[in-house]
């Protein structure tokens, strides 16, 4: 049907209107490529053959996405006089119970029932659904829709892109219909210049003064070319938006025709987009059968055609000057502008390129004026921009915000944080060519010049989520080799400075690259980004230089350390598990020693790689577990409790005699250099058993009068019975390391003194100092410190705590007290100001509290403690908090409300934190950092005066056993190396051989975890309440392991 | 005569015609500004970005062979920086192909050899590529030797502009470009080549020679570009 | 060699400097603490390579001199072809009598021949296919004088 006239249109317009809202149920299926992806054509299919079989007056529509991709399929349901459903996750098996509820007031399933709108805003129509369904939230309640607002989006997902009918029917070609009515094209010129909207491709030229150029050129010959050739890995906003919403696009083309005197329009798709091709076709040829393109548009005596032209898929052809190469038939390479295109651009006349979001942004403007656009935005960027979110996020999908909006926002509020609750590291926007911004500037606004400022750039506005398991060396060199893939070689630093960075970068994932070689590529990259011809060249830097400037330190893990963290880099680790492990324990090869019968060879394997294990294997935090690759099929391997097991088996039977001998024959000869180890703790007896085997006569102090630190004073006996540490000292001992106990370094010996007489000293007196909170009432009779007070019990002293115990704070030594006190008979209740989720404490732990009475008053801030007329604690008072706005550490900040819980309590153990003993370190005339630790070289853990080391929670504060393991290990590594000019780490290990094969299938077992004594026993006692695995358990559970370590198989 | 707009180069004050790119107005007037890929009489093409200028009240570098003069434009051509990012190219350039002197016919004589001496380029602190290049001997007069190659598409415009045989194209992309007679045709079978040698008088390196001269023997006349171009009117 | 091109000069340089290793001299060790290694030739073989280690470690200041030790020059020709290649082609398909690829005596060749900056950290490079005469009196004139030769845009490639 030809529309010639008003009477013409707005009969069409009543038919989609008829069609949008027709007198029965209506269900459309979001069948853009992301539904069709997740499986909407089957639930497409199923409503169609249902609704046939069962002859139901019902309206079946395909529709394009409404923009939350992680929840397709997505389906809305409406039923006359009600609000519109959105449906997620929609399976076929669903739609007997959709179809069966309508017409009966049912709603659907709850578990697919996302949310409802009653009225929706097309920015050029408005339409009514209906009201009602109370329940349901409205569709901007829904956390990834808050504070979206959709304009570019306006349509999509809710009429049907292959009808041109409903897209009329919403206001569509309206206001083309006003332009060429009103017959002012300066004037329309004039509203897109003052609506301030800016190209959406990226570089944010404002698109108003690109028309007025366009205009402004003489001839009659002028072309429109729409760049809908999205090539950035991660971004799908102009594919969706095509699906979704054709006909806006052709409608944007089509005013801006008119009003700069272009008669041709040419879409440069991408071939890789068959649905969105599919879709264009159709709408152009609706178009031009409605007369609404071609001859005579609108019967307004104006001429205009839109071409389509499919583009072979080169990243370059993004850049303007290179897409006119293509489209004329030459390869895809940029061109120096001057000249612009709209001097000469296709086949030498003037032309105007625009993204396919800035097109969609014409229509509202001329229908609700450039005032109205402006409202939304900042002041320098109006409008919105269409994201796609996605990576390591849990809600990814297409969002349109305003432009301004916060990182954080996106990130948190409608991302949902990292999935599976991870901490995000980075986001990088743009596409391979932008940036990346670590999690600690997420309060950066999204507009074009803040992300430039940054070193990133809007780009197309893809956002890619990274978190720890990303490492930011091999994202700059998988970025870097995307764009030197697609470099188009024209330009000497685009074709060839891309290649050598790249190489520089393939050599610090190696770890063979040096400091000097990071100072090349920096150089390098600027060069590139300063001096290449297009945008291409340009800005591919930018993901080096953002991350060489905000993550160095992993630029520098590589090339000193030769260690990736994130364990992506394969040839920097063994394993994901030894790379995880602080201490990088071989842990693939005690499994297999195990397995393969040699208990008393992965017990050597073992020690030598950790020679606290068995206490480890009971109180590790074990990292290795989030890292095993046997989660993707169940659960991780309990890595942990076999290596315990192995200990056990040695330390508490008669192999121990046996294996001592055999760890002496590790031994290094002599080498005369006498080292002093101040701390006995975890992080001082792990330097010293090293230092001891490479040869060196080592004497660790300590001011308390057995060794273990933490480890014996500060986990209770149900934890780690101090029998099994005995052992492991022991073994320390008879290396030959020298114990001097009650002696106060710093007090009873001077560090001059320790200077004079060793010729290397390791400081690692740990973090013993209770972090105070400045509460009100702490000064209270029964307000404990929660390291005195474990200390105290784990000497057998009596500690009077009365019936009733309140714990304030959320890590492991609260979790320890709170447990510790239930055995004294107390009940205990634990006071957090975050949620469960939010602790720091071993989960695993404060399941075990939960287990044994413990309670726990989450979103409680302590506000303070009240005493009675003798100055004892009667009670405790706390702010009820709810979680308000996200902080850097991707947690939301708890914030007081006005309730305040008070608790009877007849002690408080404080548990908030330990600190390194401030007099210590001012004492020591070391350099303290501004947080209170001590100052050491990152790498070789050197302190500020020569010959001294530090290690352990000095330097790093409060941490945990292994971590402070780790850097002992580390310092002895770094000290003997500094003594002997050698390093000789790596020959302290005797060669094991032992199958270097992975299982042909995964193994059946399942993950075992051992076994507990109950509950209610074992707050009877302190007896340890792990049981260990079982021999048997721990032989199964080594079969579970999937070899990660083994590189080739030789088949 | 069209009205002359003042220009400064380096500081001192030029008149230049209108339309005229930075690049050329400085050559007019004596003033040096390093160039690979530009050429006298040829169509500007920007690849080598050696001739990359700062332009006073603009943040970005500019182009000198692309950009045309305007009034009261200020330019500087050798600061610290453009210096050490020239260099930067030269050396990229020696990186990338085999660029050995010491067997070269155009030793000498050779552009990227006199720009990197100007440079003060003693070595090369990239790794080398190494690519295994070949030779294309089949054409009866003139040689190719992609080694010596720097992609800076002289021959191809000379040959398409100025001759208007179009034997020549680059072919591939990034690292992979390679230059190309007729559709990958050995140089010897290129069946619209006219043997006329233009590109190789137009090659700044010992890529394209003619046979028969031995290590630095072959020296070039690429004034004949420019020459032909001025002949037929600048056209 | 090329430093006996500058002639009657080295009895100049001769009389404030000891030649402690080279060619000229009969010492079969790289000495300790030496204070200028002048190292000519790419890095070829493993041989090269670990001489070169051992010139860096016992050096203050090393020069690479000449095109080959600079760039790889002629030497680094070979570099597109696999060395097993290289040897059975020219050893074998090369030879007229008693074909066969040497194997004792022979130093292993290294995958590519590549400028000595490739294998050690090197303070100076003095190019030129031969390095001018004048370039290198100029250089061990700074260095005796204990200057850090700028040798500016006096040399060239080839």
């Amino acid at each position: 049907m030809m529309i010639k006239d008003f009477a013409a249109f707005s009969a069409v317009r009543e038919a989609g209107l008829a069609k949008l809202l027709p007198g029965r149920p209506r269900i459309a299926v979001g069948m853009g490529t992301c539904g069709s992806g997740n499986g909407a054509e089957a639930v497409f299919h199923a409503f169609s053959s249902e609704i046939d079989a069962r002859g139901l007056a019902v309206q079946l529509v395909p529709v394009g996405c409404f923009g939350f991709c992680a929840e397709e399929p997505l389906v809305n349901v409406w039923v006359p006089g009600h609000p519109l459903l959105i449906l997620h996750r929609v399976q076929p098996n669903h739609v007997d119970e959709i179809l069966n509820g309508l017409g009966h007031d049912q709603l659907p399933p709850a578990e697919i029932l996302l949310c409802k709108i009653e009225e929706w805003d097309h920015l050029t129509g408005h339409v009514k659904y209906g009201t009602g369904y109370a329940d349901v939230p409205r569709w901007n309640e829904v956390p990834f829709f808050e504070g979206q607002s959709k304009i570019v989006l306006r349509n999509c997902g809710l009429i049907n892109p292959d009808d041109i009918e409903e897209y009329i029917a919403i206001g569509g070609y309206q206001a083309l219909y006003k332009v060429l009515i009103d017959q002012n094209p300066t004037a329309v010129i004039e509203q897109v210049k003052a609506a301030k909207l800016r190209g959406r491709g990226g570089a944010g030229f404002l698109t108003g003064s690109k028309w007025e150029f366009l205009a402004k050129a003489p001839g009659p010959e002028k072309y429109l070319i729409c760049n809908a050739d999205e090539g950035d890995p991660g971004a799908y906003m102009n594919r969706n938006e095509i699906e979704s919403d054709p006909h806006s696009l052709l409608e944007g083309m089509m005013i801006a025709g008119y009003v700069t005197g272009a008669s041709k329009g040419i879409i440069y798709v991408r071939a890789e987009y068959p649905l969105a091709i599919l879709r264009l076709e159709r709408a152009i040829a609706q178009a031009r059968a409605y007369g609404v393109l071609g001859e005579n548009v609108l019967g307004r005596g104006f001429d205009f055609d839109i071409e389509m032209v499919e583009g072979a898929g080169a990243f370059v052809c993004g850049e303007e000057t290179a897409l006119i190469a293509s489209l004329e038939n030459m390869s895809g390479r940029p061109r120096p502008r001057p000249p612009f295109p709209a001097q000469k651009g296709l086949y030498g006349k003037p032309t105007n390129i625009n993204n396919v979001e800035t097109w969609y942004n014409i229509a509202p403007i001329v229908s609700k004026g450039p005032a109205w656009f402006t409202e939304t935005g900042s002041a320098k960027s109006a409008g919105t921009k269409v994201f796609s979110l996605v990576g390591k996020i849990k809600n990814s999908g297409l969002v349109e915000m305003p432009l301004g909006t916060p990182l954080a926002r996106f990130i948190y509020d409608i991302g949902g944080g990292g999935s599976g609750g991870r901490d995000i590291k980075a986001v990088q926007t743009g596409g391979p060519s932008g940036g990346c911004i670590p999690a600690d500037m997420f309060d950066t606004p999204v507009d074009y010049e803040t992300l430039q400022q940054l070193g990133s750039i809007m780009g197309s506005g893809g956002m890619v989520v990274m978190d720890e398991d990303n490492c930011m060396v091999d994202v700059a060199r998988y970025f870097i080799e995307f764009t030197h893939s697609e470099s188009c070689g024209k330009c000497i630093p685009c074709r060839v400075g891309l290649d050598k960075s790249l190489q520089i970068l393939n050599n610090c994932t190696l770890g063979t690259a040096t400091h000097a070689d990071l100072e090349t590529l920096d150089e390098l990259c600027r060069m590139v980004r300063d001096t290449s011809l297009c945008a291409l060249g340009t800005s591919a830097p930018n993901p080096v230089l953002t991350s060489m400037r905000h993550f160095r330190h992993e630029f520098e893990d590589h090339i000193v350390a030769k260690r990736c963290r994130a364990g992506v880099c394969e040839d920097l680790a063994l394993s994901p598990c030894e790379n995880s492990c602080p201490l990088h324990m071989n842990i693939p090869r005690f499994l297999e020693l195990y397995k393969e019968g040699r208990v008393e060879d992965a017990f050597l394997s073992v020690i030598l790689d950790n020679p606290l294990p068995a206490s480890t294997g009971r109180v590790c935090q074990h990292p290795c577990d989030n890292r095993c690759r046997r989660a993707a099929i169940d659960e991780p391997v309990n890595m942990r409790d076999v290596h315990r097991r192995i200990a056990d088996e040695v330390f508490l039977s008669d192999k121990f005699e046996g294996m001592v001998a055999r760890v002496l024959k590790q031994k290094f000869e002599p080498t005369g250099h006498q080292i002093a180890v101040v701390g006995a703790g975890p992080t001082g007896l792990t330097c010293a058993y090293y230092l001891a085997l490479l040869g060196h006569d080592v004497t660790i102090y300590d001011s308390r009068p057995a060794a273990g630190g933490m480890l014996r004073y500060a986990l209770p006996e149900y934890r780690l019975p101090k029998a099994v540490l005995d052992k492991e000292i022991e073994l320390i001992e008879r290396l030959g390391v020298k114990f001097q106990f009650n002696v106060n370094v710093g007090e009873d010996l001077t560090l001059n003194d320790v200077a004079h007489q060793y010729d290397a000293v390791f400081l690692a007196i740990g973090t013993w100092k209770e972090a105070w909170v400045y509460l009100p009432g702490t000064e209270l009779t029964g307000v404990i410190p929660a390291l005195p007070f474990l200390e105290a019990v784990s000497r057998d002293d009596k500690v009077p705590v009365g019936k009733n115990v309140v714990v304030i704070g959320g890590g492991n030594a609260a979790v320890d007290s709170a447990r510790t006190a239930r055995r004294l008979g107390a009940d205990v209740t634990i006071v957090y100001r975050r949620e469960r989720k939010d602790m720091p404490a071993i989960p695993e732990e404060i399941e075990a509290a939960e287990h044994e009475g413990v309670k726990f008053a989450y979103l409680a801030a302590p506000h303070r403690i009240v005493g009675d007329k003798d100055g004892r604690v009667c009670a405790i008072e706390a702010v009820r908090t709810k979680l308000g706005e996200f902080d850097t550490s991707g947690r939301r900040r708890p914030v007081p409300t006005d309730e305040v819980i008070r608790m009877k309590c007849d002690s408080v153990i404080l548990a908030v934190g330990e600190k390194v003993d401030p007099d210590f370190c001012a004492a020591s005339g070391l350099t303290v950092k501004e947080n209170g630790t001590l100052e050491v070289e990152r790498y070789s853990l050197e302190t500020s005066r020569d010959r001294f080391y530090a290690g352990g929670d000095l330097i790093t504060g409060a941490s945990n056993v292994s971590n402070a393991m780790g850097i002992g290990k580390k310092a002895a590594r770094n000290i003997h190396k500094r003594l002997m000019d050698l390093e000789h780490f790596p020959n302290l290990l005797p060669a094991f051989t032992y199958e270097m094969k992975p299982p042909e299938t995964p193994s059946e077992f399942s993950r075992h975890v051992p076994g507990e004594v109950p509950a209610a026993q074992r707050v009877q006692s302190y007896a340890e309440v792990s049981l260990g695995l079982t021999a048997a358990a721990a032989l199964e559970e080594t079969f579970r392991c999937l070899r990660c370590d083994v590189r080739s198989v030789e088949r | 005569m069209t009205e002359k707009v003042k220009v400064r180069i380096d500081g001192q004050v030029i008149a230049a015609t209108p339309g005229q790119t930075i690049l050329q107005a400085a050559r007019d007037n004596d003033k040096y500004i390093p160039a690979l890929c530009y050429m006298e009489g040829l169509s500007a093409v920007g690849a080598c970005r050696l001739c990359m200028v700062e332009v006073s009240g603009v943040a970005r570098l500019l182009p000198a062979c692309t950009t045309p003069v305007q009034e009261g434009l200020a330019v500087n051509t050798s600061s610290p920086q453009l210096q050490s990012y020239r260099k930067i190219a030269l050396e990229l350039l020696f990186a990338e192909r085999n660029h050995v002197c010491a067997v070269c016919v155009s030793s000498g004589h050779c552009e990227l050899q006199t720009l990197a001496q100007e440079h003060g380029v003693t070595y090369v602190r990239y790794p080398y590529n190494f690519p295994k290049l070949e030779v294309d001997t089949t054409h009866p007069k003139f040689v190719l030797d992609h080694n010596r190659c720097i992609l800076c598409s002289r021959c191809v415009r000379t040959c398409a502009e100025i001759e208007g045989a179009h034997v020549w194209d680059v072919a591939g992309r990034g690292i992979q470009s390679r230059l190309v007679s007729e559709l990958k045709r050995p140089w010897g079978e290129a069946t619209s080549c006219t043997s006329c040698g233009k590109c190789v008088q137009a090659c700044p390196t010992g890529a394209m020679a003619e046979k028969g001269f031995g290590v630095e023997e072959m020296t070039k006349k690429p004034a004949v570009v420019g020459r032909l171009t001025s002949m037929r009117g600048g056209r | 060699m090329s430093l006996l091109d500058i002639d009657e000069a080295v009895v100049a340089v001769l009389e404030k400097a000891d030649i402690v290793f080279g060619p000229l001299v009969d010492a079969q060790e790289w000495p300790e603490d030496v204070d200028v290694a002048v190292i000519e030739g790419a890095v070829s073989s493993q041989d090269d390579l670990e001489l070169a280690q051992t010139a860096r470690a016992r050096s203050k200041f090393v020069i690479a001199l000449g095109d080959c030790a600079v760039t790889g020059n002629v030497p680094s020709m070979r570099n597109g072809i696999p060395p097993a290649k290289l040897l059975e082609r020219v050893y074998v398909e090369g030879a007229t009598e008693r074909p066969g690829v040497p194997t004792d005596g022979v130093p292993a060749l290294l995958k590519q021949a590549g400028p000595l900056h490739s294998a050690i950290k090197v303070d100076l490079h003095v190019p030129g296919c031969p390095p001018k005469p004048e370039a290198i009196l100029f250089v061990l004139g700074e260095l005796l004088e204990g200057r850090e030769p700028d040798l500016g845009t006096k040399l060239r490639f080839g």
